[in-house]
């Protein structure tokens, strides 16, 4: 974790498989198939060399993204539990209410 | 000197930044570069091993912390 201090190492890490990372990676080899066509080669069957890497560049950046992201949420819930814990008077309990208390009397029009 | 011997002379020392009129040539998909190709899969291959290094040490960090070993 260059990029993250040290207690967000309590976080549970994201699996290998994670959203930004599978979309990075789709965008890597979209990118790769896109340098294909611009050059006039097949975009699938060439350069599998340069889609390989680009797809696990960009794999490995949604990998560490996703690791930032779920960090800076971590952090916000933290504050925000925090905020609500020193000022109990601004979160009142309320009973809950039965929805005949709340819906509007029904007057059908036929 | 005719131009035409200076950029001969060209094509020796900067092959990187411009292609020299005379012996330039379309790249031939025929005849890959094995350096390039080999270079972007050790480097695919070290990228992978790194995160599934970084992913274990994460896994083992959060278990620790959390005394959940």
């Amino acid at each position: 974790m260059g990029l993250l201090p040290d207690e967000a190492k309590v976080l549970r890490p994201p699996g290998i498989v994670n959203r930004n990372s599978v979309w990075f990676g789709l965008c890597g080899w979209a990118t790769a198939m896109l340098h294909n066509s611009l050059n006039r080669r097949p975009a699938l069957k060439a350069g599998v060399h340069r889609q390989a890497l680009f797809i696990t560049v960009g794999w490995f950046i949604g990998y560490h993204l996703t690791k930032y992201e779920n960090y800076k949420y971590a952090t916000l819930d933290r504050d925000m539990n925090e905020y609500i814990r020193l000022h109990p008077d601004e979160f009142p309990e309320k009973e809950p209410k039965t929805f005949a208390e709340i819906v509007e009397p029904f007057h059908p029009i036929r | 000197m005719p131009l035409g011997r200076l950029l001969l002379r060209t094509s020796a020392v900067n092959k990187m930044v411009s292609r020299n009129f005379f012996i330039a040539s379309k790249p031939d998909p025929s005849k890959p570069n094995m350096l390039r190709v080999g270079l972007a899969f050790g480097s695919t291959a070290v990228l992978w091993a790194l995160l599934f290094k970084q992913h274990s040490t994460d896994v083992h960090e959060y278990k620790t912390r959390n005394w959940l070993e």
